[in-house]
Parts: structure tokens; C-alpha cells; sequence
């Protein structure tokens, strides 16, 4: 991990690690995925799990 | 005479002496000397030259430039032809690099794959690297060859203006998309790699790490992503062998605390011999009969039957945990080669998929909870393992229902998908799967790729209607938002380009499968020449492959049902039932045809949910340069992938399950529904859990459930990160004071100087694990 000794900061320009899924595989970080990728998994929404729609479990 | 003059790219053109005279003018011109009476001496000369030749002829230009050099020389005239020479090469070198394919070289060699799409088609290969740059130079070049000589002329023109898109083109003329490894029957007797041969492996790690070589071989043998079909069934064998080497080693441990030592070899050559007599043999279900034999074998290898009876305990008691822990290992080995090792050139990790679930045995289950088990530990410093895809299956009255007897698996198999995203679930008992499922055949469980592919009804040979050693072949994607706003609303004129462009596809996946037909089995020497894929044991290395080939699948796929409805009918499939009755005749009617080729041609051609990984933003290119901003239609980055409810549409999951799952019926060539669910998933286990069974009662095939998973690098921190990471309160890219690190535990037995990624193994000893299971 870099340290910076001037500042006494570590991990200077490291990015977070953001697992998505595309197409059934995972990829370790959004950076390579390709444009459209990107964009579409930038547009993504959440979907609600409410309780009286499950036609499961009771 | 001169009839004509032919042109760099074979073209005849009409011949013309002005034209020679003018370029020998501008080389005089920029020797300061410009003549034009000389210049047309020049040209006159070459032409006296070639009519001198007799008859009628038609040079080439180079030819004619050759001559003009020569009478320039001839003529005195050296600082013009010098600059006539210069003018010519540039001349040529710009020629060169304007073809298109010069133009990507360039962009492959000197963007970086950041900016750079060519360079991220696949995520998986790094663009940056030299041999991920030298297989980019040779895919290019050869869909540049394919396109000019191989496509026909309707097939390529398809392709290139993006009606259809043609997978893995780089790959035309040269292998198979993908197998369902069959490793319990690879392992058998040992098996070569191409490059050695590996004896029968005799322990879970030996099994493990020869899985991990099975699927390497393979990748370099096709072009797509590569499978294991019984990952449970198949390293079952290796705990089985590591229990009853750990087993007797136990009790030659025990007899030597005793002051009763015997032979190691002895007593394996002992319990061997009880095996072939009764069958049975030292398990992880200890079976009586052979206790009593091998007690009785005991008693007289050591001369004392208490001490005999003590040792059975102690291995007895011994035995499970140590096996245990030895399976946990070689799973953990397991996922972190399939992340590291590399394939084809060094530049790509494999694509890997393991499917297992249904295999009820004790050392099936003991593979299934430890591969689980170190999925959930994730890598060396917990990242997230990103591959191999893990595909479990559920069935009832195996693993769907309290009681059953792989149901805790079930359970530990969602805990593990709501922290790390896979296993993926496929569902053995929708109609489409139940029905080839025999249950005293294994071959006959579902299996799916990763991806989603999917292989198991056979129409070339309905008596292996099996998943195992069989996949696809290759296939090709319709642009169905294109035809779909070409047909202006016509419901007609689109149903009548639908059916041309199948019919395109069918021909264009035959031209390609009699290109793949004539291969020998020396092409594919782990494939083929190992046995790998169905039938293929049967052959030579100078056999061709076109037969057993036809086990395999040749796939149409589509995408962007959603913007194909909305272009058509003003809305999709999400947005009322009557577009999702449009949107169920279009992919039937697709599913009809498919069926209908295998019935006229004896193969396999089945109907595919593309994944559409590069494809998404190709085909949506084009039609906005076409058609402009279509609202609904082409006014994203995207086109939806296959059937799906577009990403950005407000449905609560389970709606969304019960509208995507009658596709799954009609696609066969495979599928997959995804449902987005927010915030730490990992803390609402029984929400999860909803979805799954949702997805198994609706007659989903292939589901996975995605859900934000963050990591930082700098504190370790696994879960949601948003803005700020909740463990060290860094944003992205910031550095943190390494006080503040030590503060919170991390670093705190290291100094600035001996900093390491996390791995400071102090503080590994001082987290607490949590057990899972």
C-alpha cells in the first residue's frame, strides 16, 4: 500500500473496488467494462421485495 | 495497346496519360524545376514502352510508376525521380494505414484500454498488457480476413451494418464456443493436457488443482467460457480417497502411541483387499461390515484386539475433521487459481463455471460446504473471488424444502450469493429442465455456463438428451430494435424481416459449422483428443469431428426485446400485459423457427437469450446514426439485454420474475434472469431467500440475484461503500493518516516502511472469524 511520508497519508490515489455483474460473470471493477456496459449499469434501479407480492415461503 | 490500368485493389480502370504526366510534373514541381515539355516526354515514354510489349496489356500501377523511375533516371532528371521515389512510398504508407484495419492496429497499440472500447470488448483480457495487445493485432486481422473471404457477401454486409452480429467472430474458422466439463469421467485413469500426461489424481487438493488444469486446457482449445457439469459428483472421489488415506494413516499413528506399530503399506495393502471383497471401504459413512472385517485384520496384524479397537476409534473419531479441513483447503486453493492462472497467450483469466447442488453423498457434500465456505472467506486479502461462477442447483425434494437433505446447503448457498454475489441459482425443476431429468442419470441434472448457455435436449441424438460433455457451437444475434423500427409499426413487414434475417443467420451458422466439421481431432487435443466432448473417445487424431460435433448447438440469439416492442407498439413488456403478449409471440415465433431448422436439418439449433457483453453498444451505435434519438428506443448507451424489463424501469422484483420467466421456456439455447436488490443484502437474508423461491415457483431457469458489493483496499473494508467508506471515512482515491488506520486495528504492529496491502499477519490473527455453517 503507498505511503506518502511527506503527509503521513496511505493509499493515495487507490480507487475502491466495485464488483458488478454484466452478462453472468462478475468483474472486479466497473473500469473495464466497455461504454454501453457502463451506462447501463449506471442506469440501473433497485428492484422491492415486498412481503404480500411473494407467492412463497409462508 | 493499353486496354486499362488495374488498381491497387483489383479494380480496372480506364487508362489516361495525363495522369502519369501530372504526377511526374508535381515531383518537378517540388524540385523547383517544373518542365512541362519534359514531363510529357516522360509519360511518353513509358506508354511507347508498355505498346512496344505488343498486344493488348493492362499494367499495373505499380508498374507503370516502376518505368517512370527508369526514364526519370535515363533522363538526367535524378533529383525528380528522388523525389518521385519519396512521393510514391508516402503515397503508399498513407494508403496502408487509412484501411480500417491499420486504423484499429493503431488504436490498439496507442490508446490505453481505458479510453479505448476496442480494448475493453471483453472485460476479462487486459487490453494494456503486450499479449493482450498481440492477441487484439491477430483478432482484428483475422475478422478482417473473414469478412473479405469467408462471409458471403449478404452475410458480411449483415454483419458490418449491424443487422446481425456474428459471436466470436475472431474465432470463425478455427474451434467451438464451449463444453460442460464431465470431470469425474476425465479423471478416470488419468488424462493428458497437450502437454504431459497426469496420472489418476489420489487426493481432494490433486483434484482440485487438476480441475483448475482441465478448464485452462479446454479454453485453449475453444473460444468460449468453460464449465465443470459435476463438480460435486466429480471431486466427491477426491474426499473419498483423502478420507481413507488420512483414515489408516490414523491408525498406524495410533497402533505406534500403543507400542503396536505396523506397516503403513501393509495395513493399505489389507483394508485394499477388504474393499474388493465386500465392496466397502473406510467413508465418511462408516460401514460396518467393513469395520468388522478390518477389526478382525487388526487383531491380527497387531496381536491385540484392544489395541486393535482403539486405533478403529481413534480414526474413527479422528478422521472426519481432518478431511474436513483438507477439502476447505483445496477449495480455497481452488478459487484463488481459478482467479490467477491465465490461458490463451498469458492475457486472459479462464472463464470458469462450476455447477453442483444435487449430489447427496457425504463427500459430495462435504465439496459443496467447503467450496461455499471459502467463497464466503473470499480471497487473500477478502476480495471478492470473481471466478468461477458457481451455479447451484435446486431441486425439490433434494435441497428446496426443510428436512431435505441437501436443504442446510441450500441455505448456506444463499447466505454465501448475499455477501459475494454467486452461487447463481439454476432450477432444476422448471418445466423446460424437468422434463430431460431422469433421476438415476445424472447426466441428465441441468447444467448451465456461466453466462447463461445452455445445452440438453438433442435432436440429433435424442438418446443423449444430457448436459454433460456437450455445449455450443456457435451462434449469431439478431439486431431486433433495428428491424422493429424499420417496419414503421407494420406488424407484418416485421414479422417478414424477422423471418429473412433467421434465415440469413441459419445459413451463415451452416457455412460456419461445415467450416468447424472438417477439423481433425488433432485441432483440439485436450477437447477432442482427451475425450472430453460426447463421442469423441470414439476417434483418431486424423479423424474429422463433424459428427460428434453435431451434438453440440447452433444458436440464434436476440437483443432488446424491450426497445423492439416500444418501437413497434409504443411500450414494452413491463409496462402492460398486452405488450407482453407482443413480446411472448415475437420470441415464440423465433423459438418455432429454430425448431423448425432442426427438423429440416438434423441438428441442433436452438434459440438464445444473448448475453451481449461487447454487443449491447455496438448495435445501438449504428441505429442512432441511422435513425436518430428514438424516445424508448435508441435514447441510451444500450440496447436491454434479451428479454429483460429495461435496467431503468420501476418493477418490484417478483412482477419482474413473473414476466421474464416465460422467456426462459422459449429460450433453450439458454437465459438468465437478474433481480437488483438494494442495500446489504447480506443482513436481510430472508428477502433473498424470497426471490429465489419466487424465481423457482414462476419457472425461472438461470437466476442471479445482484446487490452492491465494495471493497476498499486501503482498510480491508467489504460491503456497501457509497460516497465514503464507513471503515476509514476516505473518499475514493483519498489517503488516510496512517494514526487513523492503526486506530482502528489495521497496520497498528507495522511502521511506514514495512507498510503492506493489509496483509499485515498480526492483525489476520486477531480477526474474529464468524463461523457460517
Amino acid at each position: 500500500m503507498n505511503y506518502n511520508p511527506q503527509t503521513g497519508l496511505v493509499g493515495e490515489g487507490v480507487k475502491f473496488e466495485r464488483i458488478r455483474r454484466i452478462t453472468g460473470y462478475l468483474v472486479g471493477t466497473v473500469d473495464r467494462f466497455n461504454n454501453a456496459k457502463r451506462a447501463e449499469e449506471a442506469d440501473r434501479i433497485k428492484h422491492t421485495v415486498s412481503r404480500q407480492n411473494s407467492c412463497t415461503k409462508q | 495497346m493499353i486496354n486499362g490500368i488495374v488498381k491497387r485493389d483489383g479494380r480496372v480502370v480506364m487508362y489516361d496519360i495525363s495522369k502519369i504526366k501530372m504526377a511526374v510534373l508535381k515531383a518537378m514541381e517540388a524540385c523547383g524545376t517544373p518542365d512541362f515539355e519534359k514531363a510529357d516526354d516522360v509519360a511518353r515514354n513509358v506508354e511507347n514502352h508498355f505498346i512496344a510489349m505488343g498486344g493488348n496489356i493492362t499494367p499495373t500501377v505499380e508498374e507503370i510508376q516502376d518505368r517512370v523511375e527508369v526514364r526519370l533516371m535515363q533522363s538526367g532528371l535524378d533529383a525528380v525521380a528522388k523525389k518521385y521515389i519519396l512521393y510514391r512510398a508516402a503515397r503508399n504508407n498513407i494508403r496502408e494505414r487509412n484501411t480500417s484495419l491499420m486504423k484499429i492496429f493503431d488504436e490498439i497499440t496507442f490508446s490505453d484500454a481505458i479510453s479505448s472500447d476496442v480494448k475493453r470488448e471483453n472485460a476479462n483480457i487486459d487490453g494494456d498488457t503486450p499479449m493482450g495487445t498481440m492477441l487484439k493485432y491477430g483478432s482484428e486481422g483475422a475478422k478482417d480476413y473473414y469478412l473479405k473471404f469467408l462471409l458471403s457477401p449478404d452475410q458480411a454486409q449483415a454483419h458490418r451494418e449491424g443487422y446481425i452480429h456474428i459471436h466470436d467472430f475472431d474465432f470463425y474458422a478455427l474451434t467451438t464456443t464451449c463444453t460442460q466439463i464431465d470431470i469425474k469421467k476425465l479423471f478416470k485413469d488419468g488424462f493428458s493436457t497437450g502437454h504431459g500426461f497426469l496420472r489418476e489424481p489420489n487426493d481432494i487438493q490433486s483434484y482440485s488443482a487438476l480441475a483448475c488444469i482441465a478448464i485452462q486446457s479446454n479454453q485453449n482449445d475453444q473460444h468460449g467460457g468453460q464449465s465443470i457439469v459435476n463438480f460435486d459428483y466429480g471431486l466427491a472421489d477426491g474426499v473419498a480417497k483423502t478420507y481413507r488415506k488420512l483414515y489408516l494413516k490414523n491408525i498406524v499413528k495410533c497402533c505406534e502411541i500403543l507400542d503396536c506399530p505396523i506397516d503403513y503399506e501393509q495395513l493399505k495393502a489389507v483394508s485394499g483387499r477388504i474393499r474388493e471383497e465386500c465392496g466397502r471401504g473406510p467413508a465418511l459413512k462408516a460401514d460396518e461390515e467393513y469395520l468388522r472385517r478390518e477389526l478382525k485384520a487388526l487383531t491380527e496384524m497387531t496381536g491385540d484386539e484392544a489395541v486393535a479397537k482403539k486405533a478403529q476409534k481413534y480414526a474413527l473419531k479422528k478422521t472426519e475433521g481432518e478431511t474436513d479441513a483438507a477439502t476447505y483447503q483445496a477449495m480455497e486453493a481452488l478459487i484463488h487459481n481459478l482467479n490467477t492462472m491465465h490461458s490463451r497467450a498469458g492475457a486472459q483469466t479462464p472463464f470458469s463455471s462450476i455447477n453442483y447442488g444435487m449430489d447427496t453423498s457425504p463427500e459430495g457434500r462435504m465439496v459443496m460446504k467447503n467450496v461455499l465456505l471459502a467463497t464466503d472467506a473470499g480471497l487473500g486479502h477478502g476480495e471478492t473471488p470473481i471466478f468461477p461462477i458457481q451455479i447451484f442447483r435446486v431441486k425439490d425434494g433434494i435441497n428446496y424444502n426443510p428436512g431435505e437433505p441437501n436443504y442446510d446447503l441450500f441455505q448456506l448457498a444463499i447466505k454465501v450469493s448475499a455477501k459475494r454475489l454467486f452461487p447463481n441459482f439454476s432450477f432444476q425443476d422448471a418445466p423446460f429442465n424437468l422434463e430431460y431429468y431422469d433421476p438415476n442419470d445424472v447426466r441428465t441434472e441441468i447444467g448451465y455456463m456461466g453466462c447463461r448457455t445452455r445445452v440438453v435436449a438433442n435432436h440429433y441424438d435424442p438418446s443423449n438428451r444430457i448436459t454433460y460433455s456437450r455445449g455450443n457451437l456457435s451462434f449469431t444475434s439478431i439486431n431486433l430494435p433495428r428491424l422493429a423500427i424499420e417496419a414503421k409499426g407494420d406488424e407484418e413487414r416485421f414479422y417478414n424481416s424477422l423471418k429473412k434475417y433467421m434465415e440469413l443467420c441459419s445459413k451463415q451458422l451452416l457455412d460456419r459449422f461445415a467450416i468447424q466439421k472438417k477439423k481433425k481431432v488433432r485441432n483440439f487435443p485436450f477437447l477432442m483428443g482427451q475425450g472430453v466432448w460426447l463421442g469423441s473417445d470414439n476417434l483418431g487424431a486424423d479423424d474429422e469431428v463433424g459428427e460428434v460435433l453435431k451434438h453440440g448447438t447452433l444458436s440464434i440469439g436476440f437483443i432488446g426485446l424491450a426497445e423492439t416492442l416500444t418501437a413497434l407498439y409504443g411500450h414494452h413488456h413491463g409496462e402492460g400485459e398486452e405488450y407482453q403478449k407482443k413480446g411472448l409471440e415475437i420470441i415464440g415465433f423465433m423459438r418455432k423457427f429454430v425448431d423448425d431448422m432442426s427438423e429440416k436439418t438434423g441438428l441442433n439449433f436452438t434459440l438464445l437469450a444473448t448475453p451481449a457483453e461487447g454487443l449491447s453498444g455496438r448495435f445501438i451505435k449504428m441505429d442512432k446514426k441511422r435513425f436518430g434519438i428514438i424516445p424508448g428506443v435508441t435514447d441510451r448507451d444500450y440496447y436491454t439485454n434479451s428479454f429483460h424489463i429495461p435496467v431503468y424501469y420501476e418493477i418490484s422484483a417478483f412482477d419482474k420474475i413473473r414476466l421474464e420467466a416465460p422467456y426462459h421456456a422459449f429460450t433453450n439455447a439458454g437465459h438468465i434472469t437478474y433481480v437488483e436488490l438494494d442495500g446489504d443484502v447480506s443482513q436481510n437474508l430472508e428477502a433473498f431467500e424470497s426471490v429465489v423461491r419466487a424465481m423457482k415457483e414462476r419457472g425461472i431457469g438461470y437466476g442471479a440475484i445482484n446487490h452492491p458489493v465494495d471493497r476498499d483496499p486501503v482498510c480491508g473494508y467489504n460491503g456497501i461503500i457509497g460516497d465514503v467508506c464507513p471503515r476509514c471515512g476516505r473518499r475514493d482515491g483519498e489517503g488516510v493518516p496512517l494514526e487513523k488506520l492503526q486506530k482502528l486495528g489495521l497496520y497498528k504492529h507495522l511502521n511506514a516502511s514495512t507498510l503492506g496491502q493489509c496483509g499485515n499477519p498480526e492483525e489476520e490473527k486477531d480477526r474474529i472469524v464468524n463461523p457460517l455453517y
